[in-house]
């Protein structure tokens, strides 16, 4: 395999940074979309099926085309996705309002900040170990070259991911504080007492994977716990995942800990003085946060490229016939797949339970996640000790 | 160096959990409510003026619009008084088909407090499944009179026309689902732990308090105190319905949803009864063509799905119009409970109190 020169692996990793941009931005508006019509389904109704702009346009050819093919079955699911192409064109034609008061320079930065601080968390994030593809020998000036299935090969990678994820807290509490206005401050409050909070269990529920694997490189860690657990590491692995998840759901503002932007009772919290596609940042960074947590899900716990939860891979493939070898490799449609399930569990969450209440909210991370994280973080040292 | 200040904030009177235009001014320490004064108005259009001014049959359309929610109980006790006023005595079967509708529009009004309550506490599935259900009951009013939300249901002396056809296949098609309904709600709420969390021991209005500021309804059946008007003072045929008030005794958010999901069942039975005992006969007694009264005055309370709504008519002899007229509407006289419910508690819980007090500001307001 031809070794890449110096430009060769900066182009290579352009392309990779590219080929994940247009991951994050498919995922998030289909999460967008998805969201209207799965919490649209679990209420007896149809969610989203048309767009305003009705026969003209972009969004009014879309809209047609939708009307008409809808009468396929399958298809009749995606009406109403025209409705995306109008969010997008709403919320960047929309009129950016800078309150009177507000800081303008932080009213300006909070959503930059907390949009680049979701987006780089992915430069860590391995898709798929290894190689991902190999450019064909006849591609201009890159033939033959491999593209590995992570941006950055950091062997300190879940370091990196907790340090850059806990960075987003900023855009929020900075957003609450510059807007200059009483609710949104009251949402910056909550939202920075909570996630500083909430990072506690998380990193902990993380710390598990972290003794298993002996390994702090996403590739390897997601690679050791899928395949190279004991059967005993079963109990700290769902323990664990069950910890990460409900921590994930705080870290990013869904129900029901929506403190932040509880909308009943603080309006919209930290962005009530935004508009245009100042919101239209925070709105995208609450998605691609929902999407980095689902991928850390995926990877430490779910078994990340590899087809079975919790290690249980390890387990089946020195039983797999050999016709069956597929399912015994890494892919990374396996790794959307659980990623794209644990964006469905933000939903369901979302139509079927209420929100704590924020002292409640407290009270459940302090009193009963980091406890029980931290008996997980033993098991999983005793496992660590006794089994591997 | 540090300075310790208390936030004013106004929560309302555009916000999302205030019901409409209640504005609440709150003083906070940190989250927790240090001062509560609710301030209303906004909706007022001095409807018991404007009712002077017209005569007994119009003012009817006026009640409508006092409780959105709840037009058809509102429509109930305006006629009622006024049949107290000219002692008109209402036929049997119209007053079936009233306790019936009632009890209807007391299931719509619940279903509006159940949705708005659980979206206040986040669990906004149980809105669109109760909007669902309030929807059939829309419907019949529209089968009956015509319009879903202002209703105008009845007229002085009984009702303008009889049941439509088709309207008792209506109702039990209803009745047939309306439990399983229910069980849909009490299975995504009553043994939620965090719905638990956020009502058990929220919003507390003790017995004492409860009658010390006038307030009725299920709040104050959640209480302990078992005063129902329909039991009280029967009017309508609710003398002839065997029917239960349920009480709680715990007085706080959660005990009040207990008491309006069983006052559901309740009104789901009475209108059962109503069905299967429907007397024959006309649906209006004979009237003369402009109502006069005497120098005379009344009182006229019901129990309307939010507490006691009071009717208050002076006669003037030899008009058309009533004198005075004054509602004592419940919604406005519970009103008054928010700052003893919210005071010492955390802003998320103000939007419980103020969902649990089930208020409508157009009869708040009126």
């Amino acid at each position: 395999m031809p070794i890449p020169t110096l430009t060769q692996s900066i182009v290579i990793t352009l392309i990779q940074c590219l080929l994940v941009v247009i991951f994050v931005f498919v995922v998030v508006p289909l999460t967008v979309f998805a969201e209207r019509k799965v919490l649209g389904y679990l209420q007896q109704r149809l969610g989203s099926t048309r767009v305003a702009s009705g026969h003209v346009g972009i969004t009014g050819w879309m809209n047609r085309g939708m009307w008409k093919w809808g009468r396929v079955p399958v298809l009749s699911y995606w009406r109403g996705i025209p409705g995306l192409v109008a969010d997008v064109l709403k919320l960047i034609l929309k009129e950016d309002i800078l309150p009177a008061k507000a800081d303008k320079f932080v009213f300006f930065i909070a959503p930059a900040l907390s949009m680049v601080a979701a987006v780089v968390v992915f430069a860590a994030v391995s898709f798929v170990p290894g190689v991902f593809f190999t450019f064909p020998k006849w591609f201009p000036y890159l033939g033959g070259l491999p593209v590995s299935g992570g941006i950055a090969d950091i062997n300190v990678g879940l370091l990196w991911i907790l340090g850059v994820a806990s960075v987003g807290v900023y855009g929020i509490v900075l957003a609450g504080w510059a807007s200059n206005s009483k609710y949104p401050l009251l949402g910056g409050l909550r939202s920075a007492a909570q996630m500083v909070s909430y990072e506690v269990p998380l990193a902990l529920s993380l710390l598990a994977p972290v003794v298993l694997s002996a390994s702090l490189n996403f590739g390897e860690m997601s690679a050791r716990m899928a395949t190279g657990m004991p059967a005993l590491a079963l109990i700290p692995q769902i323990l664990g995942f069950l910890l990460y998840l409900t921590c994930g759901f705080a870290e990013t503002n869904r129900l029901p800990f929506d403190m932040p932007e509880a909308e009943n009772e603080l309006v919209a919290g930290f962005h009530t003085e935004y508009s245009g596609m100042k919101f239209g940042f925070f709105y995208l960074a609450e998605y691609i946060n929902m999407t980095v947590v689902a991928a850390l899900a995926s990877g430490f716990f779910l078994g990340g490229p590899w087809l079975l939860p919790f290690g249980l891979q390890g387990l089946l493939n020195p039983h797999l016939p050999a016709f069956l070898s597929w399912f015994g490799e890494p892919h990374a449609i396996f790794f959307v797949v659980k990623i794209i399930f644990i964006l469905f569990t933000y939903i369901w969450v979302r139509g079927t339970i209420p929100r704590y209440r924020y002292d409640q909210v407290m009270s459940v991370a302090w009193k009963y996640l980091i406890p029980v994280a931290l008996v997980n973080l033993l098991l999983a040292a005793v496992v660590r000790c006794f089994a591997v | 160096m540090f300075k310790n200040e208390e936030m004013e904030i106004n929560l309302g009177p555009q916000h999302p959990s205030t019901h409409g235009v209640l504005r609440v001014k709150l003083r906070l320490d940190g989250e927790t409510i240090t001062h509560c004064r609710p301030m209303i108005g906004y909706l007022h259009r001095g409807v018991e003026k404007i009712c002077e001014n017209q005569s007994f049959f119009q003012g009817q359309v006026w009640t409508d619009r006092m409780d959105y929610c709840s037009a058809v109980a509102n429509n109930l006790g305006w006629a009622e008084a006024n049949e107290k006023l000219f002692g008109i005595t209402v036929p049997r079967r119209a007053q079936y088909i009233r306790t019936m509708l009632n009890e209807f529009n007391r299931l719509a009004s619940h279903l509006i407090w159940l949705a708005t309550h659980a979206l206040d506490i986040g669990a906004m599935t149980v809105f669109l499944y109760a909007f669902r259900e309030r929807e059939d009951i829309l419907d019949m009013n529209e089968a009956f009179c015509g319009s879903r939300l202002t209703t105008t249901a009845f007229r002085i002396g009984g009702l303008r026309e009889d049941l439509p056809p088709g309207f008792e296949k209506m109702v039990q098609k209803f009745l047939a689902k309306f439990e399983t309904c229910l069980e849909e709600y009490e299975n995504l709420l009553s043994e939620n732990r965090i719905w638990k969390k956020r009502t058990v021991g929220v919003a507390k209005l003790s017995a004492e308090d409860a009658i010390g500021l006038g307030v009725t309804g299920p709040v104050l059946r959640a209480a302990g105190v078992p005063y129902d008007i329909r039991k009280a003072f029967p009017y309508a045929a609710y003398a002839e319905m065997d029917f239960e008030v349920p009480t709680r005794t715990e007085a706080d958010t959660y005990a009040r949803y207990l008491v309006r999901m069983a006052e559901m069942r309740q009104s789901a039975r009475i209108i059962q009864q109503c069905m299967d005992g429907m007397p024959e006969g006309p649906v209006m007694a004979k009237l003369p063509k402009i109502l006069k009264a005497e120098v005379n005055e009344v009182y006229h309370a019901t129990e309307a799905p939010k507490g006691e709504i009071g009717y208050y008519l002076v006669g003037e002899k030899g008009s058309g119009n009533p004198y005075r007229f004054h509602v004592r509407a419940p919604g406005f006289i519970n009103l008054q409970a928010l700052p003893k419910m919210a005071e010492g508690a955390l802003i998320a819980d103000i939007v419980a109190a103020i969902g649990t007090l089930d208020i409508v500001l157009g009869e708040i307001d009126r």
